[in-house]
């Protein structure tokens, strides 16, 4: 029997047992501060999609999704002098849409979706970090959607969006640079703060300062960096910044095998 | 972001000077243009400021309200940030245009505020798990001459500096039920102490070299910039790149070195003048709007 939702009042706001909980104080185990987590790519999953790919690292679970190149909402804009190599003038160049969701039951917390600034920032970092790559003047007049879908929070979750992101606009076939490479850090606290690679959940919750960076491999450009909290003096974030780089070029081959693997399967798929 | 049409000429021409250090109004690589402040403008607030730097306006209020701590930080009080891009700024920002950026530099603001020193949140708890002060800031942006986060973050610092939060003290009585008393006194008043409260020096990069307090012209000239929000002490609690284009891992290098140089000078000039206001009391000669 349906319940009377109009006068039974439960109550409005829900929390998890956990938070109740006596504090678990068990620090992460040492570990060497340079490892990498193995990485699980895959390209060219979703039929629907134009390009897709879902990556995996560690307990991160990232799916993203490519559409495009369609036309562009807006109005006219102007002309102007076009670039180099037929490129559209600057006011016509395409544009790149991101979208970052995290789903409701990816963190510890039950977050609905709609989840407000903190997705909108994100979804800014990734426009921002994959704009130097993308050739969007081959697009002119056109909008390219990027949306990434975070299935599960395991630490350095905008770092594994970034790397999907990147794949699956290569696996669209558009038109791109280089590849965007993302890779986490987080500062550990205690007597000697030590800075990590690819943190953990649980390293990522207790760190005092956190960095996300996205480099382009083969240019050695940096092309994306978000970085917030207590983490000293620039010295200790120029340290940071150097091992983020290093992470990056380090999981570029394995992102190159996932592609050739991708367009294998594809010619496979469709004799032509 | 208000965007300027400029010409190919005028670009390769700002362009030219910057690898000279010499910028189109004289300024070197890292001067600021002459920044203007002053506090206690608004009389409703518990505290605000107004910045003018160059063609750019900010006005900051600061409003102290009571309210539930966070279930995470039972004994600790907030703050939240809005940012209101006003259509006097440019007329992009008519009707919905300006949320955007908006959303951009409230997020950014509560990234910088997000550790344990800038603020002490402590002091902004009446009782732990049911009262705190919130403290809501509010940043109106009146007019866009470029360097918006410089500006603004520099206003915010001093709206924090003004801001007074009367004292209220918990009374419990026998039958255990809780009573606020706010103190008779209105000057009697808790002060924030901004001595880490941070500040964001904006880096553009234009050709090879990058300029501190881009004007609008000159930001249309650069396609990426780092922002970093760096303390008196040298500290750096937030970095971000902004921007379409891409950074060389060198130049960010030496674009955090030259924020931290930056950001110390800033900060001591801030600092003094501050003071040096408050010492002038309330018989001081308020120039508000029309100066």
């Amino acid at each position: 029997m349906p319940g009377d939702h109009r006068r039974i009042r439960g109550p409005e706001e829900s929390q998890p047992p956990q938070l109740y909980a006596a504090d678990e104080d068990e620090p992460p185990a040492a570990r060497d501060p340079t490892r990498l987590r193995p990485v699980y790519a895959r390209a060219g999953l979703l039929s629907q999609a134009k390009g897709s790919a879902y990556l995996e690292a560690g307990g991160t679970k990232v799916l993203c999704a490519v559409s495009g190149p369609r036309q562009a909402e807006g109005g006219e804009r102007g002309s102007g002098p076009a670039g180099a190599g037929g490129e559209a003038p600057a006011a016509l160049r395409g544009r790149l849409l991101c979208d970052f969701r995290r789903a409701p039951f990816s963190g510890r917390r039950r977050r609905a979706p709609p989840g407000g600034g903190e997705e909108r920032e994100l979804a800014l970092a990734l426009q921002e970090a994959l704009e130097p790559a993308v050739r969007l003047g081959r697009y002119p007049r056109a909008q390219l959607e990027v949306s990434a879908l975070l299935l599960e929070d395991g630490g350095s979750a905008l770092a594994a969006a970034l790397t999907a992101a990147a794949l699956a606009l290569a696996d669209a076939g558009i038109e791109m640079y280089d590849l965007v490479v993302g890779c986490g850090l987080s500062l550990a606290p205690g007597p000697v703060p030590t800075w990590l690679l690819d943190p953990t959940r649980l390293e990522e919750e207790r760190a005092a300062a956190g960095l996300t960076v996205a480099l382009m491999p083969v240019l050695n450009q940096v092309a994306g960096l978000l970085g917030s909290g207590e983490g000293g003096q620039t010295e200790s974030w120029a340290e940071a910044l150097r091992l983020g780089l290093e992470g990056c070029q380090r999981l570029y081959p394995v992102l190159q095998q996932c592609l050739v693997r991708a367009a294998r399967r594809r010619s496979a798929a469709s004799p032509s | 972001m208000a965007s300027v049409a400029l010409s190919e000429a005028e670009k390769v021409y700002i362009v030219h000077g910057v690898q000279e250090d010499l910028r189109v109004d004289g300024r070197s690589c890292e001067d600021y243009r002459s920044v203007e402040v002053e506090t206690d403008v608004v009389s409703n607030t518990s505290g605000s400021a107004r910045v003018k730097l160059g063609h750019t306006d900010i006005l900051v209020g600061v409003k102290a309200e009571m309210g539930t701590p966070k279930l995470e930080k039972p004994s600790e009080g907030y703050l939240e940030f809005f940012v209101d891009c006003s259509a006097n700024a440019t007329p992009e920002f008519e009707g919905r245009g300006g949320d955007d950026l908006g959303t951009e530099i409230a997020n950014t603001l509560y990234r910088i505020f997000n550790n344990k020193s800038s603020v002490d949140l402590k002091s902004l708890c009446i009782s732990p798990r049911e009262h705190c002060w919130v403290l809501y800031v509010d940043v109106l942006l009146l007019e866009c001459g470029g360097n918006l986060f410089d500006a603004i973050s520099i206003a915010v610092k001093a709206a924090l500096f003004n801001t007074r939060i009367p004292r209220v003290r918990v009374l419990e009585d026998e039958e255990g039920s809780k009573d606020i008393e706010l103190s008779d006194d209105p000057y009697d008043c808790i002060r924030l102490s901004v001595e880490n409260v941070p500040c964001i020096v904006t880096l553009c990069k234009i050709g090879y070299r990058h300029v501190v307090d881009a004007t609008l012209q000159e930001e249309a000239c650069s396609l990426a910039s780092l922002l970093v929000s760096v303390t008196s002490k040298g500290v750096v609690t937030c970095m971000r790149k902004v921007g379409k284009g891409s950074l060389d891992p060198e130049s960010i290098f030496e674009m955090m070195e030259t924020s931290k140089r930056v950001g110390k000078v800033l900060h001591t000039s801030l600092q003094s003048i501050l003071h040096k206001e408050e010492s002038l009391g309330p018989k001081r000669q308020k120039v508000g709007f029309l100066g």
